[in-house]
């Protein structure tokens, strides 16, 4: 005679692995830990350009202060900065408020290009052409 | 079986020797009175003598008869009443033995899985001693059973209805944090719709712990997992994220390791409810310090708070409330917890083999230490740390069932995405974000600022950086000064830039009467079919016309 075999209290089964994920940076962080929702943000443009003033990151600077600070050794647009560390531009101004006001960064209105270059460039094409 | 009987020959003497003493002392005494009455009387006391002598033996056989009937009786109430006796501790002796040996033994069948009868069986089967128990021991012990049986299947039920629904709800919740993720992205150009989400966000990340909590309590698994290592800076931010004042968190030197994909949702769990602790029993001005170090057993994650003194009475209590916790807390024990966290905490921990311990703290407050095992922890960077940053986060869902179907919105997002396919390098490619009235693409300047002031501060900066270079300050932008344009070429210098074309126009012109236009010869073939005939001008012709 064969028990009856009962189903219940039996542990669940185990799930499947892991799958790869579809090349996305995954990670358990939620953007508001980042940058935080009530954060003062400075009058910063997408093009504004912001420069380093110290090398080295302070110890209590998290990942992506750090990141600022070493990736703006030179400087960089606030775009640009974004799009590095794949953080939107609203997150990104509360960041760099949050640097800005540790000193930590300077921002700078981006350089304009003057209208003589461009004159004297022209002035050049201009004669390449009448040669012609 | 033990004889009471008296031993034979004490109380059985013959009646003829038991007799024999009354009946000659009473024939003595009637002979003697013979003797002494007168000769008259003789006849009569003799007779009176007689009878009475009859009839004192006859008494005493009949006194000796009954004793001996008593004794006889006594001596069977005596072997009965040891029978009993002997029944009543042999059936003590069965009870103790079914209550002390044969129920454990049984009950501990029941929670392996079988159902009663099936547990009498193989209790039969387990000790041979067991296999015929009395009639109403059997049925006792089947309706006790059953009665185990369905108390248990019934918790078992109410359990997995808990852990249903906290499932569910960890189901919406989590396809509602996808959602909000790409929200966040979509509308990341506009700040008060991007707080708002990230108010949303948060409280969504809220009632995910507390589904979450549910579902281990009620004997679940953490319903993600990530497929990858993630640093454990980044689970402990992630822990940070999913409790109400995370604000308060001041996470330093958290040593450089990762936790491995399927163990960091319980890690990031387990921290999160002690960081919850942590700050709902101390000020709210307060920080809360987190600090992870490598210890042999693993990483020890330590959690101090600057609130109140845990006394030696609350740390038994609270230590008693962990031991509870990691024996196993039922759902239906939970009202009596009022802190739930500690309860999710010693679950956790019983099944990841995590260790908590809580001890008075140096700023005064509490310390928590979690001391997550080296087989949960490896040294490949994290997905986290590997770039360095990055907040994103979308992680699998393990046995949790799908979100409800909604339908997809259609997006209209306020900013564009950057796809990680574009090279962010050439960024030449104009973005075309609106069309003229005549059909062609129109870039349009994103650039609040107009001109003119920006053209002000340009000068103003300049005048700042000359006054920093004349004060011989650090100036970081000068990597970015404007390059000074580079003065024109001299147009006469053999090697200036148009300079061959012109040398090649005018060897074309060579050997054409001025006038002609140097393409003539496409234009009219015919005329200059002569040129075929004539021989190819030599080499050195060639190179002195150059100069």
């Amino acid at each position: 005679m064969t028990p009856p075999q009962r189903q219940r209290r039996d542990p669940a089964p185990e799930p499947p692995p892991p799958q790869e994920g579809e090349g996305k940076v995954r990670n358990p962080e939620r953007m508001y830990v980042v940058a935080g929702p009530d954060g003062e943000r400075a009058e910063l443009d997408l093009v504004t350009l912001i420069v380093a003033r110290a090398t080295d990151p302070p110890p209590s600077a998290s990942p992506e202060q750090a990141a600022v600070l070493r990736l703006c050794a030179a400087p960089l647009s606030v775009a640009e900065l974004s799009a590095y560390l794949h953080l939107p531009y609203s997150a990104m101004g509360v960041l760099l408020t949050e640097l800005l006001t540790a000193e930590l960064v300077q921002a700078r209105a981006p350089i304009v290009r003057k209208q003589r270059t461009d004159r004297s460039l022209l002035e050049a094409v201009m004669n390449g052409l009448q040669r012609l | 079986m033990v004889s009471v009987q008296s031993p034979p020959g004490r109380g059985e003497r013959p009646y003829t020797r038991v007799l024999l003493l009354p009946a000659i002392a009473m024939a003595a005494a009637t002979g003697a009175a013979v003797a002494l009455v007168t000769a008259p009387a003789r006849l009569a006391v003799g007779w009176c003598g007689g009878i009475a002598t009859v009839l004192v033996i006859a008494t005493a056989a009949e006194a000796v008869r009954r004793g001996r009937a008593l004794r006889k009786q006594r001596g069977e109430h005596a072997r009965h009443s040891a029978h009993l006796e002997q029944r009543i501790a042999a059936h003590e002796h069965e009870l103790v033995r079914f209550s002390r040996e044969i129920i454990p033994a049984a009950l501990q069948l029941l929670s392996t899985g079988e159902s009663p009868r099936e547990v009498i069986r193989k209790l039969g089967l387990a000790n041979p001693e067991y296999r015929d128990l009395p009639a109403p021991q059997a049925e006792t012990l089947l309706t006790v059973l059953k009665i185990v049986d369905r108390e248990v299947t019934m918790r078992d039920a109410a359990a997995r209805s808990f852990v249903s629904v906290a499932r569910r709800v960890q189901a919406i919740i989590h396809q509602q944090a996808e959602e909000l993720r790409e929200m966040e992205e979509d509308h990341g150009r506009n700040p008060e719709v991007f707080d708002d989400l990230l108010r949303i966000d948060h409280g969504n990340a809220l009632i995910g712990r507390l589904a979450d909590s549910v579902s281990v309590l009620g004997g679940g698994r953490p319903g993600r997992q990530w497929p990858e290592p993630v640093s454990l800076y980044s689970t402990l931010r992630g822990a940070m994220s999913r409790i109400l004042e995370y604000r308060r968190i001041q996470l330093s030197s958290i040593a450089k390791v990762s936790v491995k994909g399927i163990y960091v949702e319980p890690v990031i769990h387990a921290a999160a409810e002690l960081l919850d602790n942590a700050t709902r029993y101390s000020p709210p001005q307060t920080k809360v310090h987190v600090t992870a170090t490598e210890v042999q057993t693993g990483v020890c994650i330590e959690i101090e708070d600057g609130g109140v003194n845990l006394n030696e009475e609350a740390r038994a209590r609270i230590e008693g409330m962990l031991e509870a916790a990691k024996a196993g807390v039922d759902l239906q024990d939970i009202g009596e917890h009022p802190r739930l966290g500690l309860a999710v905490v010693g679950r956790l921990c019983t099944a990841y083999n995590m260790q908590v311990s809580l001890r008075a703290s140096a700023y005064g407050g509490v310390r928590a230490i979690l001391i997550v095992p080296s087989q949960m922890i490896t040294h490949e960077p994290g997905v986290g740390l590997a770039h360095g940053i990055g907040a994103t986060g979308i992680p699998m869902t393990v046995g949790i069932p799908e979100g409800p179907k909604r339908a997809p919105k259609r997006r209209r997002p306020t900013s564009p995405k950057i796809p990680a396919t574009v090279s962010l390098e050439d960024d030449d490619v104009p973005e075309v974000t609106e069309w003229t009235p005549n059909g062609l693409p129109q870039r349009r300047s994103r650039v609040k600022m107009p001109l003119a002031e920006r053209l002000a501060q340009q000068e103003a900066n300049e005048k700042a950086d000359r006054e920093a270079a004349e004060r011989g300050e650090y100036n970081p932008w000068a990597a970015v000064a404007e390059p000074e344009p580079k003065p024109l070429r001299d147009m006469s210098a053999p090697d200036a830039p148009g300079k061959g074309l012109e040398a090649f126009w005018e060897g074309l012109k060579q050997g054409i009467e001025p006038g002609t236009h140097p393409t003539d010869f496409i234009r009219n073939p015919t005329k200059y079919l002569h040129l075929l005939n004539d021989p190819a001008p030599t080499e050195a012709d060639d190179e002195g016309d150059l100069k």
